[in-house]
């Protein structure tokens, strides 16, 4: 089976019907694995819908006017874009106005008539994104993917939606550093669900390091929990030691279900079968080469 | 709903002006522009006011609460499609969602339509509506989209079965093309995009259509290269995209040409789109708090009867409590006395807000009323908080805020003073407020005095209003319960406010309240001996106290 729809296949286990993708970085492939789970939804012919929390598909990064992997998107498809986005031919079907304001307009909800590259703006809020995702499910779209961000997937995911981490060689100089970012950023995203029989501390708010470390000077042996892991605001090496230290759950634990790699950088590259094998062994996902074809997955 | 004009900003406060404001607030984009620009009557428009607060109500009362909802459903659900009128009149081409804010617009004024029935109102959807809607009839997709379909144009929808089929051709030689490539390289995948190549798989080399992007020393990033048959058919997709193109360009221009045409009119059904928001929101506001029209007079006056004051009568419904309308007739200036809690401020706010009511054409929120119009409502004392730094104490405040409205020529002033002068000795307070009583009378003002000194009314010949105050003494509830206690404290007030004679002191509980309140009964006794040895000695116009009794 080609990696997307494996890919696809295990994100949809349990009727989930919504898929983000997150990176460590700017430029780790999410588009590209976005890109292969539309390709997998098309041939088993789910209706799919499409959104960004940012801005994808444009031919060149409006940030650093590198290229970008852009979106082709097949008939019937359903994105969330800006006005100004929205190609002026082939003529797509505007399905709905939001009263989302975004950067380029108002964000609309419309169908692609015609295969074509197409660019996604998302609402800016995630409140917006959730509503987003709501009306597309009401559009009728049976899989909705997300191009998304750590920082955003908050409030929009929940046990029902599955996230896909995408790491590559553009997030740090070394393949190490690298790894130790995913592992880091996939065991804080798969903070457990705290259990509701032993002693809890609720820690309202975000959990920064100065809050960390008046728990860790207390010697805190209660559970803390937060809302959900993003809401823990460390990462890497900092993110370790507190695990290491504290018993961290969180009300609302994330689904992460997989995780993909870029080997290739604009700066540098990573020995691709290498860096495969060591991503899963970083973080115990199933992990998948989208540009090499291949996978650990089972 | 421009204030500035007839409130400050500080009295605007001191009314809960921006409770007003949500509530007659249009449902729709039309409507708040019309509410933005709403403009208060001004004395001489006295027939004016009169005539809009009568048209608010018989619309109220004909269309009921339950359409007036639907009616702001339906506004709140139509788009604001001005700026695709705007575009297409200046010669510029609206975007699909354009045509279908149009679309949207022209079905809501129709719908709108529908629902009035009789009512007399203009309709909002005239022949220009009905044409554009029907215009933009074959776009539309679904219930509530919009599609350039090939309905609008013959040649278009041959032009689409073109770009379809050498799409479909580009497409199948391009996946013979990927395929082949997957095939020889053993992968599952077509090859799309870029994708890597392990050298160590590669015995023969990279396969032929195949272009390296990037050399590694393990492995090349490659993207598949179009054969010749594949960029002859990506060359026929490209043109009959254009055609596509060019022809939907047409369709567009067509449409706008349509749209600027009638942009007159367009813009007309609009603005009267945006009147009906107003008219339904000042409606609803008037059946839902069950408003009466008022009889605007040329003079300044306020003369009501089982008058509310609208926002902490909602307050009060919300904990399950009633408000008690009151009685108000004001003719010059008043003075409002009358014991803590009991109803002083929010008389006068009552009184406020029903002048700024009128003012605006609007029911108001008394069984019976007779109201002048002002062109200046102002609040002086407590609940205004000028700012002026921390220069100034509250009295000296006060004082400048006074110098500031006695300096306005406006012509016709409604005045409302709470507790003017309370921070400073009563002696001179009192004076001060009787010669500020006398400058407002000089002046022809209308103004409504509360205050706690004594002898105000007499001294200054002027109307004496006075709150009854407490029926009994409440017990103190049981382990100081606040809540409990103002709830004893409300069954108890009899907020009615009364005319009586200018030399009556009044009823003032202020040591009932303290006691009621929670202050021990220790202190509140050595409170009530100072007050009687003080009553001894000088007996004149002692306000009566229930703790005296």
């Amino acid at each position: 089976m080609p990696v997307g729809e494996t890919l696809l296949d295990l994100a949809r286990r349990d009727g989930v019907r919504s898929v983000f993708v997150v990176g460590i970085a700017k430029n780790v492939g999410k588009t590209v694995t976005l890109r292969a789970l539309l390709e997998a939804a098309y041939r088993v012919g789910l209706g799919v819908a499409v959104a960004s929390t940012g801005r994808d598909g444009e031919q060149v990064d409006v940030s650093d006017a590198q290229p970008k992997p852009r979106l082709f998107l097949r008939p019937g498809t359903i994105l969330a874009t800006a006005r100004a986005l929205l190609p002026a031919s082939p003529a797509c079907e505007v399905l709905d106005l939001s009263r989302e304001q975004t950067a380029a307009g108002t964000l609309l909800f419309v169908r692609a008539r015609r295969s074509a590259y197409y660019e996604l703006l998302g609402p800016p809020t995630a409140s917006g994104m959730r509503r987003c995702i709501e009306r597309f499910q009401e559009l009728g779209a049976e899989q909705v993917l997300v191009d998304g961000s750590v920082d955003r997937i908050a409030a929009v995911c929940g046990g029902n939606d599955a996230i896909i981490v995408a790491a590559g060689a553009a997030a740090a100089p070394t393949q190490e550093e690298a790894l130790a970012q995913i592992g880091a950023l996939v065991a804080r995203l798969r903070t457990p669900a705290y259990d509701a029989s032993a002693p809890a501390l609720h820690h309202a708010g975000a959990l920064t390091a100065a809050g960390a470390a008046v728990y860790l000077q207390a010697r805190e042996r209660r559970q803390i929990v937060v809302r959900d892991p993003t809401q823990i605001a460390l990462s890497g090496k900092a993110f370790c030691n507190v695990a290491a230290r504290l018993d961290l759950r969180c009300e609302r634990p994330l689904r992460v279900v997989a995780a993909t790699v870029a080997s290739i950088g604009r700066d540098r590259s990573f020995e691709p079968g290498a860096f495969l094998r060591a991503v899963a062994a970083a973080t115990g996902l199933p992990t998948f080469d989208i540009y090499a074809d291949a996978s650990t997955a089972a | 709903m421009k204030l500035h004009g007839i409130l400050d900003e500080q009295s605007a406060l001191a009314l809960d002006a921006p409770w007003f404001i949500a509530e007659l607030e249009p449902a729709g984009d039309y409507g708040r522009s019309v509410f933005a620009e709403l403009c208060a009557f001004v004395p001489g428009e006295e027939t004016l006011a009169q005539d809009r607060a009568q048209r608010v109500a018989a619309f109220g009362a004909r269309m009921g609460q339950a359409r007036l909802e639907l009616l702001r459903e339906i506004l709140h659900t139509m788009p604001d499609a001005r700026h695709a009128v705007a575009t297409a009149a200046m010669g510029d081409l609206p975007d699909d969602a354009a045509f279908l804010e149009l679309l949207r617009f022209c079905d809501g004024a129709k719908q709108i339509d529908a629902h009035l029935g009789d009512v007399d109102v203009e309709p909002c959807a005239d022949d220009a509506v009905r044409t554009l809607g029907a215009d933009l009839e074959r776009g539309r997709c679904g219930r509530r989209g919009f599609y350039l379909d090939d309905a609008f144009d013959p040649q278009l929808a041959e032009a689409r079965v073109r770009l379809d089929e050498t799409a479909a051709e580009f497409e199948a030689a391009r996946g013979r093309l990927a395929g082949a490539v997957a095939r020889q390289l053993g992968r599952d995948e077509p090859a799309w995009g870029e994708f890597i190549l392990m050298r160590g798989d590669l015995l023969g080399g990279v396969p032929s259509h195949v272009r390296v992007v990037r050399e590694a020393p393990t492995y090349y990033l490659c993207e598949l290269e179009l054969d010749e048959a594949s960029r002859a058919a990506l060359q026929r997709r490209d043109e009959a995209a254009q055609t596509v193109a060019a022809l939907e360009y047409a369709v567009r221009a067509k449409l706008a040409g349509r749209v600027g045409e009638r942009a007159g009119a367009l813009a007309a059904a609009m603005r009267r789109l945006g009147e009906l928001d107003v008219l339904v929101a000042a409606a609803r506001f008037a059946v839902r708090y069950r408003c009466t029209v008022p009889a605007i007079v040329d003079r300044g006056c306020i003369d009501c009867v089982g008058a509310r004051y609208l926002p902490l009568a909602a307050e009060l419904e919300r904990v399950g409590a009633s408000y008690v309308p009151i009685d108000v007739r004001l003719t010059g200036v008043a003075v409002v006395t009358g014991p803590n809690m009991g109803g002083k401020s929010a008389g006068l706010r009552t009184c406020g807000t029903i002048a700024l009511c009128a003012a605006f054409g609007l029911p108001v929120p008394a069984t019976r009323a007779t109201v002048g119009l002002f062109d200046r409502i102002a609040w002086l004392g407590i609940g205004v908080q000028a700012d002026r730094g921390g220069l100034l104490s509250s009295f000296a405040g006060e004082v400048v805020r006074l110098r500031d409205l006695l300096e306005d020529e406006q012509r016709r002033m409604f005045l409302l003073i709470d507790e003017f002068a309370r921070t400073t000795t009563p002696h001179e307070g009192q004076a001060l407020l009787v010669a500020v009583i006398g400058r407002l009378r000089q002046r022809g003002i209308c103004a409504l005095v509360a205050t706690h000194l004594s002898g105000v009314a007499r001294a200054a010949g002027v109307a004496h209003l006075a709150v009854r105050g407490l029926r009994t003494v409440p017990s103190r509830p049981l382990n100081g319960d606040l809540a409990a206690a103002l709830e004893a404290l409300a069954a108890a007030m009899d907020y009615t406010l009364l005319e009586v004679g200018a030399d009556d002191p009044g009823q003032t509980d202020a040591l009932a309240l303290a006691r009621l309140l929670g202050l021990d009964d220790e202190l509140v006794a050595a409170a009530s001996a100072a007050l009687c040895d003080s009553a001894a000695k000088a007996p004149v116009h002692q306000a009566r106290s229930h703790v005296d009794q």
